[in-house]
């Protein structure tokens, strides 16, 4: 009764500052994927620290993976302990405060302190270690700071490399690399992997149906974190901005074509702190561009994946493809686990 | 091999009213006992890594299969007040004790190797590292009680001592393709080399005492004709000694010897109950049947170990990784692998909890006996950092985080103890050795993935 060695479904890493609530609908969309097994949410982290946010958080997690069960482990949620502290949005901090019907709490709060949280770079480190080269993508829609930190991390570095990318999504007006700088700066001139940016234009041009939130939310269920949190962040209705969704849906459906891609080329940060494109044929980054065409295709999409109802808990083992040999050896390993798991008692001995 | 002063040296240190800490009764053949802490030899613990104290020891004593962890966390950090099941048998030494939340051990997690939590976590534990999947191609690191050993072993007739109670097994396949090296194994000193633990109590008596070479059942049996102690062949020393010492020194040695008497005897009356084992039980000759026996006699050698300041460094497997024993002796005839399998049904976790609770009163016995040892101003214990964890959590999920780890001791009067200390989650286990080195004077600046030391443990 334990895992099996096979492929795993692409993982996503997702950080970002969620001072918009862009970013905890990225977090349902990964989860609205994941629950189709196109992707697998690897963990959740912030950019700057709030323990309110934090604890909304593992809220969302909790809603969507349920609790840990065997060989299922719920990943903590990353959190610097230093910097500048995010002023937490209501959004974040309503929904801890509402009550059912019953007079009890819609959610309960695990996060109440610092330690319940875990180190962003020893998180990615320990998560990143379990990825396979080239299956997990990372989604960043905030300061670039925790990555930038992971670059000088002990053991970080020669891990980065097994992903496959980093989709940036930088924000309104650029806003997440205006936020460090420095840290933008580092990450265009020494991330190792390649960089598909999702600039402001293209979130602004996808905005989120808010009507869904009063009806596909609300039929998944009466108390979605993600649905009170998107009520508490602004008067209804309204239709938010996607920039973080734009990245998350690219990440976790890269062959959709859903978007254009930029030709290749590389970014850099001017003095003034604006991201300026240079093509160049072998340059490893590219800009996501608009497609009108696929517009309402997209904003349906948003809306099926971000409120599905959430799967218990699964193994996320794809079924592998008989035409590579590692996937053979793979699936031999995989039925001979089945043969093995069919064949034992409930109880498993380890020898 | 014994290091250290024999009393005819000793003879000239006391007359010049010291007496050497690395001092040996010697006697007939080649029995050598080392000396507890003695008020004459206090000036000679300037010897030690600080001046004027006692040295510090560490040890490790490792449980399998994780641990009921609804029955070992305090509900709250900080001062610890009624402990949990499982740790209720250290109420009265609980101002000792330190709880750590929180550590992980990410090394044991599967990452890509698959099955094998069993395999991975044992031989991750001391080495934090991820050990090879493998029955033939064993390679895992040098385990950190080593590198301390190799730092200050040269202070004390041993570097180490590795000591277990079940399986010196070291090939075959423990755990889904695991080798048994890495389930059977605490300490290694290389790569390829672990250090099987010694499981004989005679073994560990007669390398504590002897010429370090365990004798047959024939020649044992030839010496019981004569019942002969040990301490009957170094009694000219012992006697000589006394009467150069004071009377709370003559008081101390005759109480030490005593111990060793008492464990000498304990293991002669497990040799002649050896006929009464069963004799499909794949068990050593002269080890006892009896867990909690076995147990006493291996950690009653321990503490005069330490005593002695024969070692500083110990590694205790209490019983190896993935173990199915039984416990029938408190009425689970189960395995303990399969019961922490319990899928949460309450009769299952029920029997964990009381396995759990059963180890912990064996190592309650210890500790007293650490506590009730004075060394100087203060303890045995006040002056070690014993450790006892597992290299699971929750055994039934397999989770490598929030390891159940409880240290007792004071790490020579550094640790402020009787508290809770949680740490944030993914915290490596490797932060707690790299800081438990610290303490034990060998200074490194990182060991197997960790990120930095467990702050705020000392006093100030």
């Amino acid at each position: 009764m334990q895992f099996r060695k096979s492929k795993p479904a692409p993982g996503v890493f997702i950080d970002s500052d969620f001072s918009t609530i862009d970013s905890v609908l990225a977090v349902a969309l990964i989860y609205g994927m994941q629950d189709k097994n196109e992707c697998r949410m690897v963990t959740i982290s912030m950019s700057r620290s709030s323990l309110p946010a934090a604890a909304y958080l593992d809220v969302v997690e909790r809603f969507f993976h349920g609790p840990a069960g065997n060989f299922s482990q719920l990943p903590a949620i990353g959190m610097p302990d230093r910097g500048a502290p995010l002023a937490t949005p209501a959004a974040y901090v309503t929904p801890l405060k509402r009550t059912k019907a019953d007079g009890s709490p819609a959610y309960k709060v695990q996060v109440t302190r610092m330690v319940d949280t875990a180190d962003p770079c020893t998180l990615f480190r320990n998560y990143l270690e379990a990825q396979y080269d080239g299956n997990t993508s990372f989604v960043l829609a905030g300061p670039a700071t925790n990555l930038a930190a992971a670059l000088d991390f002990r053991g970080l570095k020669p891990l980065i490399p097994r992903l496959k990318h980093l989709v940036f999504a930088t924000g309104p007006a650029d806003g997440n690399i205006r936020a460090d700088v420095a840290a933008a700066k580092r990450i265009f001139a020494e991330w190792p992997t390649p960089i598909v940016v999702a600039r402001e234009d293209l979130g602004a041009s996808l905005p989120f149906p808010g009507v869904s939130v009063d009806k596909e939310f609300a039929a998944t269920s009466p108390d979605h974190p993600v649905a009170d949190a998107y009520r508490a962040y602004k008067t209804m209705p309204y239709d938010a901005p996607s920039w973080a969704m734009t990245a998350a849906l690219y990440a976790g459906r890269p062959n959709a074509g859903y978007f254009k891609m930029s030709d290749p080329g590389v970014f850099s940060i001017k003095a003034d702190g604006t991201l300026a494109f240079t093509p160049a044929p072998d340059g490893k980054h590219q800009s996501l561009i608009f497609d009108p065409s696929q517009k309402d295709r997209i904003l349906a999409d948003y809306v099926q994946l971000a409120s599905a109802k959430p799967v218990p808990p699964r193994r996320f083992f794809k079924k592998v493809d008989a035409e590579d040999p590692k996937d053979d050896a793979a699936k031999a390993d995989a039925d001979a686990a089945d043969a093995k798991e069919a064949a034992e008692p409930a109880v498993a001995k380890p020898n | 091999m014994n290091k250290g002063e024999s009393l005819s040296k000793a003879a000239a240190a006391v007359s010049k009213k010291t007496l050497g800490r690395r001092t040996f009764l010697r006697g007939i053949g080649s029995a050598a006992i080392g000396l507890p802490f003695l008020d004459a030899m206090a000036p000679a613990f300037a010897a030690s890594t600080v001046p004027g104290k006692a040295p510090v020891r560490m040890a490790f004593f490792y449980v399998p299969n994780g641990i009921m962890m609804r029955d070992w966390n305090p509900k709250e950090d900080g001062p610890l007040g009624e402990l949990p099941r499982v740790l209720k048998p250290l109420e009265p030494y609980k101002r000792d004790i330190t709880v750590f939340r929180n550590l992980t051990h990410n090394t044991g997690r599967a990452l890509l190797d698959g099955p094998g939590d069993h395999g991975r976590c044992c031989g991750s534990y001391l080495t934090g590292i991820q050990v090879k999947k493998s029955l033939t191609q064993i390679r895992s690191s040098v385990s950190f009680d080593q590198i301390v050993a190799s730092e200050i072993g040269a202070q004390t007739r041993f570097p180490s001592l590795e000591l277990g109670m079940e399986d010196a097994r070291q090939a075959g396949d423990c755990d889904s393709g695991y080798s048994c090296a890495y389930t059977n194994n605490l300490a290694w000193r290389g790569e390829s080399q672990p250090l099987p633990p010694i499981l004989d109590p005679r073994a560990l008596f007669e390398r504590l005492f002897g010429t370090g070479m365990p004798m047959t059942p024939e020649e044992r049996a030839r010496q019981s004709v004569y019942r002969r102690s040990i301490l009957d062949f170094v009694m000219n020393d012992t006697h000589k000694l006394e009467s150069s010492l004071g009377p709370t020194d003559r008081r101390k040695l005759d109480e030490y010897l005593s111990s060793i008497r008492e464990v000498e005897r304990q293991i002669e009356r497990a040799e002649k109950d050896n006929k009464q084992i069963d004799p499909h039980m794949d068990k050593p000759y002269g080890v006892p049947a009896d867990f909690a026996d076995h147990f006493r006699m291996m950690s009653s050698m321990i503490s005069i170990a330490f005593q002695a300041d024969l070692t500083r460094v110990i590694t205790f497997l209490v019983t190896r990784e993935g173990t199915s024993r039984p416990y029938r002796e408190i009425g689970i005839p189960d395995g303990h692998h399969p019961l922490t399998h319990h899928r949460n049904i309450p009769e299952l976790m029920e029997k964990v909890s009381k396995i759990n609770t059963y180890h912990m009163q064996q190592f309650a016995g210890f500790i007293e006996k650490m506590k009730s040892t004075k060394e100087g101003d203060s303890t045995l214990l006040d002056n070690s950092m014993i450790v006892y964890g597992a290299g699971l959590s929750d055994g039934n999920a397999h989770l490598h985080e929030d390891l159940p780890t409880m240290m007792a001791g004071r790490g020579g009067n550094y640790i402020r103890s009787g508290r809770t200390v949680t740490v944030r989650r993914e915290t490596p286990m490797c932060n707690l050795f790299i800081t438990m080195m610290d303490r034990m004077g060998v200074h490194v600046e990182n060991f197997g993935d960790s990120t930095g030391k467990v702050e705020g443990l000392d006093l100030a």
